[in-house]
């Protein structure tokens, strides 16, 4: 059964924009049993007058999220938890975000928070926020029990839009001029953060050191020899 | 004068330009671009209509509709109506008790009104009766947890009415269940009927609550496959009272799940592996009153005096 709605504009400019409230409160008048059609039937926003954006840069990342692992057996280890998040076309340049990006590499959550409210450059204040709010997905949607149980498993910043300008030099040459914008990414997982994160700075074992020693003095050679 | 400038932080320049009577010049030397704003959803909703208008005109969007017409099909309503109160303590009691013999024995041939109901069903569907649509609803049930467990919505749409849906699927999106109906411990009951019509009165909607004790074993695991509810293992005895809709009208109409009704006295669930932080209760505290306080007399302050 087909009927036709009239949603009379009642509201102000601004609501309409936002195609806010449903129409239910109007439907209602016509009908006689009001609370049998409830709240939850009726969808009216205005399709017509906001026109489709295609959603523009990266949009890979936040599909690391939607992945759903097989339920674990009973005597495996507990999977952690971990969470994909991004902010995109920070106008801010991808060189400079790097510094920041690579310094919270292998932090746990609170602490990278902590240094970057004290990190002398702009990207800091992006990449801090990202870090609270996908601290707060991690909690509210992916089952993360404490909000600082958590580290910085991926930290890189990338190439957003590139816009070009022109400056004069002197004796008429002229220069480009490029205003960077840039998307940074982090993946925080479950867990308290391991204790070396870079290999290359992680101190070698007694072992590895003597395997090493061995491998330098038989790769010795005598020059000149048959 | 130094009590006035005291806690004031006082910042000065210590550079400045070599000619800074060609500031304006050197300005004009880099061509000012326009750059697109990618924060404009955070600040969007502090903008007043229009300064929205505005911000429409030059990206050339034309303003909605002051009005909208859009036809719309009712195949589910949106609640219960006249809902089933179940008697306290219902499956508490085993049936070979006395009191648990006369808790089964609640007919429904008593109950004028589901009666009624029943009848007006029976116009639509001749071969409609109370205790031939309590195997199909159990069997309906049974279809649309299958459905719900291995995320098969277009069956589940079939099985579960436009109000349910969203209830059974929300939570579950991203988590895998694993759910077996092991038995029915009592024959299903229909133990309440309704008939009403929505906008006119030939628009019939039918609403049957029909009375399941099974035993079911269900386990929930999260997006990456950690148990945060129930046992795979551990069956548990469910009494439960489904309420079941058609669209009579209709002549496409299903039988569907509609609603579920937990009555207060029932006990509550076992909670799930999830733990959440309570929020604190925002106490709001009295204004506090801007008054001088009269200072008390010491002997500094009286030999100043």
């Amino acid at each position: 059964m087909e009927i036709l709605l009239r949603q009379f504009q009642t509201k102000s400019f601004l609501s309409i924009c936002k195609c806010l409230e449903p129409a239910y409160s109007h439907a209602t008048s016509w009908t006689s049993g009001n609370a049998m059609l409830g709240k939850t039937l009726f969808h009216t926003s205005n399709t017509v007058a906001m026109p489709y954006n295609p959603p523009k840069g990266p949009r890979k990342w936040p599909i690391y999220n939607k992945k759903i692992f097989a339920p674990q057996l009973p005597g495996e280890e507990r999977r952690p938890a971990y969470v994909c998040h991004m902010r995109t076309n920070i106008k801010y340049s991808p060189f400079k975000m790097w510094y920041v990006a690579s310094m919270i590499r292998g932090m746990s959550v609170d602490e990278a928070i902590k240094q970057l409210s004290f990190v002398n450059k702009q990207g800091a204040v992006h990449v801090k926020e990202v870090l609270l709010e996908a601290q707060k997905l991690a909690v509210e949607k992916h089952n993360v029990e404490f909000k600082s149980n958590l580290w910085v498993a991926e930290s890189f910043a990338t190439k957003g839009l590139v816009m070009k300008g022109i400056r004069r030099h002197a004796k008429g040459r002229v220069g480009l001029v490029h205003y960077f914008h840039c998307h940074y990414f982090v993946r925080l997982e479950e867990g308290s953060p391991p204790a070396h994160f870079f290999f290359e700075t992680a101190p070698k074992t007694t072992k590895t050191l003597l395997s090493e020693w061995v491998d330098e003095m038989r790769q010795r050679r005598i020059p000149g020899s048959l | 004068m130094p009590t006035m400038n005291a806690g004031i932080q006082v910042r000065e320049r210590h550079t400045k330009h070599w000619a800074p009577a060609f500031k304006k010049l050197r300005r004009l030397k880099v061509q000012k671009v326009k750059l697109p704003n990618f924060r404009e959803e955070d600040t969007i909703s502090e903008l007043t209509p229009d300064q929205i208008r505005s911000r429409m005109k030059e990206q050339g969007i034309l303003p909605p509709r002051s009005w909208m017409e859009r036809p719309i099909t009712i195949s589910a309503t949106g609640a219960v109506f006249e809902p089933y109160i179940p008697p306290e303590g219902d499956g508490k009691l085993s049936s070979l008790t006395l009191g648990g013999a006369k808790q089964s024995m609640e007919f429904l041939s008593k109950k004028s009104k589901s009666m009624l109901a029943v009848r007006k069903i029976r116009s639509f569907e001749d071969n409609f009766s109370p205790s031939t649509f309590a195997e199909e609803a159990q069997d309906i049930y049974i279809k649309a947890h299958k459905a719900l467990v291995e995320k098969d919505y277009d069956t589940l749409h079939q099985c579960v009415t436009e109000l349910c849906f969203p209830l059974m699927t929300e939570d579950l999106k991203m988590c895998t269940t694993r759910w077996q109906f092991l038995k029915s411990l009592e024959p299903p009951r229909v133990v309440h009927a309704r008939c009403t019509d929505i906008i006119n009165k030939e628009n019939i909607f039918s609403q049957v609550t029909v009375r399941f004790h099974t035993q079911q074993t269900l386990a929930v695991y999260d997006r990456f496959g950690r148990l945060i509810y129930g046992s795979e293992v551990v069956a548990k005895d469910v009494v439960e009272y489904v309420v079941f809709e058609k669209h009579l009208a209709n002549s496409y109409g299903l039988w569907r799940i509609h609603e579920k009704i937990i009555p207060d006295w029932m006990p509550a669930r076992e909670p799930g592996r999830k733990t959440y932080v309570q929020q604190k209760p925002v106490v709001e505290s009295e204004p506090v009153a801007d008054t001088a306080v009269p200072a008390t007399p010491t002997e500094q302050s009286a030999a100043v005096a």
